[in-house]
């Protein structure tokens, strides 16, 4: 059936269309870059969110833990092969995403006769100052956007990304405090799982505050801070959000 | 049988005694003179493991360099002392320090100490030709946190060439000083007050740079500490929580130099 090209189109879609609905109940990751580092935050019900790859690298994903993990461990295959046989400092985000996990990503999705991968990712690289941090929001299809600094969201639907997206560029872009960072992304993570406006009938500041108290009741947020000054050459380091006083 | 394989029950002695040794044992008359780095000791002080290390690395009677780090940090919580040839030895470090990150980040969990301990050991035999034929001869000393017990206690460990692996109770030392600083060590741990494992870690630098002296006087191949020419050591302190070098300023400050 597949050797007629619109069929394999008609097919693509689909799977497009499978994915999206399997990713629907999918909670959302963010990353934000920070002057002293780069924060990646998530909300895990018994899976983990945010991830450490390598010396200055990380990552966050929402989807099925299976796929999330299989992407990490290639990720950190890839990382070390290159920090091994080259050196530490020739490990570049840019290259991991654009010549190994896209092209493999985008491969996949195009298999028709495989399971697609199931995830939404979002990948960090620390820059030596705040003006040099990368930031890739990549998709289940291979496709992906870098940015240079800012705040970047990974949704499960593209509406609600781009909302929320828009939201935290266009009123939060300026803030320099981790906790306070970290309590405007939980505040955005409430907003899209509970699916509400990100318009003027957005629930008011301290509604945001107290929803996302009562929504991670029960689960674990995740914190990943690459911070950009520190003794050792790994500079990832797990926080919960006792410890960033949240 | 040479002198060098007298060792009751050596297959390789045997094997060489035959003729099939699996590895050329004499060293070529046109191979590079080796670099050789010495001495590094570890002791456990009041604090945790102090590992020290003088920082010349020589070939021959030539004094190659006085700047060399022969106390290496393999990963937050392990530290490696090398003696030996520089070349093979760093090459050891990047292969713990990849191979320890690696584990730990696509495990999520820390590699345990026996499994660090014994990696090293595997690297050593790994290094068994070399060693036979004399070119690549490494002799290092690990230091570890074991967190199989509560609270966590930083361990010694000293190897052999071949990587048998031996833990040390108080003390190790390794390199061509390592006999007068093993002799100040172990008068020290009996008769000493304090004994070097009760020293803070301010009584505990000032031994060891004493120590470093000590041996320097001598073995030239150890390039001792002169706070005159701002020559000093590298000093790492491994405790439960971690790695903390001590800084040449530190030493100064604890040598009560200015």
């Amino acid at each position: 059936m597949t050797e007629e090209p619109y069929r394999w189109l008609e097919a693509v879609s689909n799977r497009r269309d499978y994915v999206r609905e399997q990713l629907k109940s999918a909670a959302p990751a963010f990353a934000a870059s920070l002057p002293d580092g780069i924060l990646l935050l998530g909300v895990g019900s018994g899976q983990s969110k945010v991830f450490e790859l390598f010396d200055r690298h990380a990552l966050a994903g929402l989807g099925h833990p299976a796929d999330i993990e299989k992407i990490r461990q290639a990720a950190i295959d890839a990382a070390h092969m290159e920090a091994f046989t080259r050196a530490p400092e020739d490990v570049s985000l840019r290259r991991l995403v654009s010549f190994g996990l896209s092209p493999q990503l985008k491969t996949n999705f195009e298999q028709i006769y495989s399971a697609p991968f199931l995830v939404e990712l979002l990948l960090a690289e620390l820059g030596n100052e705040p003006g040099k941090d990368l930031l890739f929001r990549l998709h289940f299809d291979g496709s992906f956007q870098m940015q240079t600094g800012g705040i970047v969201t990974a949704a499960s639907t593209t509406d609600g990304e781009a909302a929320a997206q828009k939201w935290l560029n266009e009123n939060f872009k300026n803030i320099t405090d981790r906790k306070q960072m970290a309590e405007v992304l939980l505040q955005a993570w409430w907003l899209l799982v509970e699916n509400k406006p990100f318009d003027d009938k957005m629930p008011g500041e301290q509604d945001r505050k107290a929803g996302w108290r009562e929504a991670v009741k029960g689960r674990t947020v995740e914190v990943g801070w690459l911070a950009r000054e520190a003794a050792r050459a790994a500079r990832y380091q797990p926080q919960s959000a006792a410890e960033l006083g949240l | 049988m040479s002198q060098s394989h007298a060792i009751a029950g050596d297959f390789l002695a045997l094997l060489q005694t035959h003729g099939v040794s699996p590895s050329r044992i004499e060293t070529s008359a046109a191979a590079p003179i080796q670099i050789q780095a010495t001495t590094v000791f570890a002791f456990h002080c009041a604090d945790g493991v102090l590992m020290a290390g003088d920082r010349r690395a020589t070939a021959g009677n030539v004094i190659v360099t006085d700047k060399v780090d022969k106390i290496i940090e393999i990963d937050s919580t392990s530290l490696l002392a090398i003696a030996g040839v520089p070349a093979t030895a760093f090459e050891m470090a990047r292969t713990l320090q990849t191979s320890f990150e690696y584990y730990r980040r696509s495990q999520l969990q820390p590699l345990s100490l026996p499994a660090r301990v014994r990696a090293l050991a595997r690297l050593l035999r790994e290094n068994l030709p070399m060693t036979l034929q004399g070119v690549g001869v490494v002799v290092p000393l690990f230091a570890g946190v074991d967190h199989t017990v509560s609270p966590a206690q930083p361990r010694i460990y000293f190897y052999d060439p071949l990587g048998a692996q031996f833990q040390a109770v108080g003390y190790a030392a390794s390199g061509s000083g390592s006999g007068t600083i093993r002799s100040v060590l172990s008068f020290e741990e009996n008769y000493g007050k304090p004994k070097p494992s009760e020293m803070k870690i301010k009584d505990a630098v000032r031994f060891a740079l004493r120590c470093l002296m000590t041996a320097s006087e001598f073995d030239s191949a150890t390039g001792g500490v002169n706070p005159a020419s701002d020559t000093f050591a590298t000093l790492k302190l491994l405790t439960d929580k971690g790695i903390e070098t001590i800084s040449e300023a530190k030493q100064k400050e604890f040598l009560g130099v200015s």
